[in-house]
């Protein structure tokens, strides 16, 4: 009965077993608290969206558990503190240092001991985490400049002067992406359709002394078509790759389901890093994300992650994947082709721009990587412009 | 119903249901039921997040409710929803007598007309029930908000009768395979698990209680062979349900050990995608070798 241990076992009596060894009193129990909101509030500041509420819920987690126990600890937080698989981690690494590392302070009091319990797995396993990189700096400075947009339009990124990439990514930030519809399962009520709206008809008929005298129909509701951006950021890619980032980001702001990635050797997932309101911040804490900015480039490496870790659970299901890269692949193009296979079979159209390209309409793909891909690209386009983006802008909605 | 009193007890209670949960998952089980919170479930494909529900629902005797999310499942195939052929021939009815007085014109809108859907019923049955929400990242970003007010305080409003809430909530589960992030507005209302392959032995262990009666040595070759199979980088790596499934096969046709040959044949059971089975075939020796 869940009500009576609330009720009956204040904040952090012990089990009938522990209270011999242990009588905690008024004084330990506040501290114990205080111990509990330290803790998350070291998750809070190590990234963790940890509110008042979930710590909250942690403190009455530990109510019925064993405050001394370890594991009970350890499970109780993450159950209570964690709400997405990427953060076990970071929940780990705190954890280790705030409980077990020692140095830091744990009221004498709380003699933490990992107790075993007969039927339960009896060791505490805290995964080792990576030390996360500082990431690199990046200055996404967006000086206000005067400048001629009709001229910008068709200059390459590579060729621009900063003042004029400033520019350029104030117009960026005006194009507006507009991904193809698709039809849902769900329906709306319309004026011809398939299914009658019966809940419709029901309210109506009430004023008609319950004469259906009107059809309503149903129609199945048209959505858009998630987009999933996937971008270059390796060395060969350097000059467009900022670019392409902010473009990224209006995207995402422009469109209604935008997912970002970036790659060099490894996939980075940065959707949420863009989510921040404000363009430089967001290109900040990008950039923090992938930590192989400018590195070596593993196209299909990345693609074949993507597909594993995030086109076979579905995020491209249905959607549009755009791929900005120049093809320059250091890894197996066998990898590659396999990747780009799988990938065009997960998602609705598969759309390339390669920077290189340029404006040459006659262009043959000359890198490997390039040749092995272009069986399963549905468009391609260059992307090394204003205009070319606008381009992708305007073809986008046909892609249905 | 019994809430168990520890977290051993919890794993004792679902160990007599034919469900192993590793204290982990023990202790978060537990926390939800103490503080009567949802609980998510997250993990790989096959690894007994749905069965947890059915578990805690035979063990402790309740009745399980579920509710299978799908694109486009909307309120009214969740919650509950009018029945409109029989209120229309109700209202001819009246109309027909002469009796539409304002009593029967509320009866129209009364509980007789009213059909439940799964959240409906499980607020209904309040403890009686376990309320498994299935593959939440299946239904539609906008059908999580629905589910927020049954999460939160287990009710439900239907404007035409007012609030209806569970005397005492429900267990309720709620399962995702991570095709989509989840809003954090449904996350925050429920306590986070996620569950990952079980190590070696307790991997023996579950299989020798989800298929009782196959030989000991048998399981724990195919548990080897399997456990080699994940580290091979497939696209879709066996979960343990598979695992189960191998080892059911392999006794069905009276198999006691795992050679090269009859792993081939019936390799349909653990690997189910065209390009795995490739890499499989091609590493079949050194899979069933050390079994």
């Amino acid at each position: 009965m869940p009500e009576r241990i609330a009720s009956e076992r204040t904040a952090l009596e012990p089990t009938a077993s522990e209270r011999t060894a242990l009588e905690p009193t008024a004084l330990e129990r506040t501290g114990f608290v205080s111990v509990l909101v330290d803790f998350a509030s070291e998750l809070r500041s190590a990234g963790l969206a940890v509110g008042s509420g979930d710590i909250l819920t942690f403190c009455s987690a530990m109510s019925p558990l064993d405050p001394s126990d370890l594991l009970d600890l350890y499970w109780a937080g993450r159950a209570t503190l964690v709400t997405r698989r990427e953060n076990i981690s970071v929940y780990d690494e705190v954890f280790r240092r705030f409980f077990l590392g020692g140095a830091d302070p744990i009221p004498e009091m709380l003699t933490l001991k990992a107790q075993v319990t007969a039927e339960a797995q009896a060791v505490l396993e805290v995964p080792a985490t990576d030390p996360a990189d500082g990431g690199h700096d990046e200055e996404a400075t967006l000086g206000l400049m005067a400048s001629d947009a009709e001229a910008l339009r068709h200059k390459s990124f590579a060729a621009c002067t900063p003042e004029e990439l400033a520019a350029v990514r104030r117009i960026m930030a005006r194009i507006r992406l507009t991904p193809p519809t698709r039809r849902t399962r769900r329906t709306r009520s319309a004026p011809s359709g398939r299914a009658p709206d019966l809940r419709r008809m029901m309210r109506e008929s009430q004023r008609l002394h319950g004469e259906p005298a009107q059809l309503f129909w149903r129609r199945r509701r048209v959505r858009l078509r998630p987009l999933i951006l996937i971008l270059d950021v390796s060395g060969s890619m350097a000059d467009y790759s900022r670019n392409l980032l902010q473009f990224a980001y209006s995207a995402k702001r422009a469109a209604a389901k935008v997912e970002v990635f970036c790659f060099g050797t490894r996939l980075t997932r940065v959707t949420r890093a863009l989510d921040h309101r404000r363009p430089d911040d967001a290109l900040e804490r990008a950039a923090q994300t992938v930590f192989d900015w400018e590195g070596g480039t593993r196209i299909g490496d990345s693609l074949d992650a993507f597909v594993r870790d995030w086109g076979r659970r579905g995020l491209c299901r249905g959607g549009i994947v755009v791929i900005c890269s120049d093809g320059l692949d250091r890894g197996d193009p066998g990898v590659l082709a396999a990747a780009m296979e799988r990938l065009s079979r997960l998602s609705h159209r598969v759309v390339w721009m390669n920077p290189h390209r340029g404006d040459n309409p006659n262009f043959r793909p000359s890198t490997l990587g390039m040749m092995v891909a272009a069986p399963y690209i549905d468009l391609t386009l260059s992307g090394h412009d204003l205009s070319s983006l606008e381009e992708l802008a305007t073809l986008l909605p046909k892609l249905s | 119903m019994d809430c168990p009193e520890t977290v051993g007890e919890l794993t004792e209670i679902l160990r007599r249901g034919g469900y192993l949960a590793d204290r982990g998952l023990a202790t978060a089980l537990f926390v939800s039921l103490s503080l009567q919170r949802p609980i998510l479930l997250e993990g790989e494909v096959g690894v007994g997040k749905t069965e947890v529900a059915k578990v805690l629902a035979s063990v402790f005797g309740r009745k399980l409710i579920r509710l299978q999310c799908y694109e486009g499942i909307d309120a009214f195939q969740a919650l509950y929803e009018w029945d409109y052929a029989r209120q229309m021939l109700h209202i001819r009815a009246l109309s027909e007598h002469q009796i539409a007085d304002t009593d029967a014109v509320d009866k129209l809108f009364g509980p007789k007309f009213l059909l439940e859907r799964p959240l409906l019923e499980a607020v209904r049955a309040g403890d009686q029930a376990v309320l498994l929400i299935d593959e939440v990242d299946r239904a539609d970003d906008e059908f999580e908000a629905f589910l927020l007010e049954v999460l939160s305080d287990f009710q439900i409003t239907i404007p035409e009768i007012g609030t209806i809430k569970a005397e005492s909530p429900p267990v309720v589960v709620l399962t995702s395979n991570r095709t989509r992030e989840l809003h954090d507005a449904l996350k925050r209302r429920c306590l986070y698990h996620w569950i990952g392959y079980p190590p070696a032995e307790r991997e023996i262990e579950i299989v020798l209680v989800r298929a009782p009666g196959v030989s000991e040595a048998l399981t724990r070759k195919v548990v080897k062979a399997v456990n080699r199979l994940r580290e091979l980088d497939l696209a879709k790596p066996p979960g343990v349900a598979e695992t189960i499934d191998w080892v059911r096969t392999l006794d069905f046709l009276g198999e006691t050990d795992l050679g090269a040959q009859i792993a081939e044949d019936t390799l349909g059971a653990v690997v189910k995608e065209r390009d795995d089975l490739d890499v499989v075939r091609d590493n079949l020796e050194e899979i069933t070798s050390g079994a």
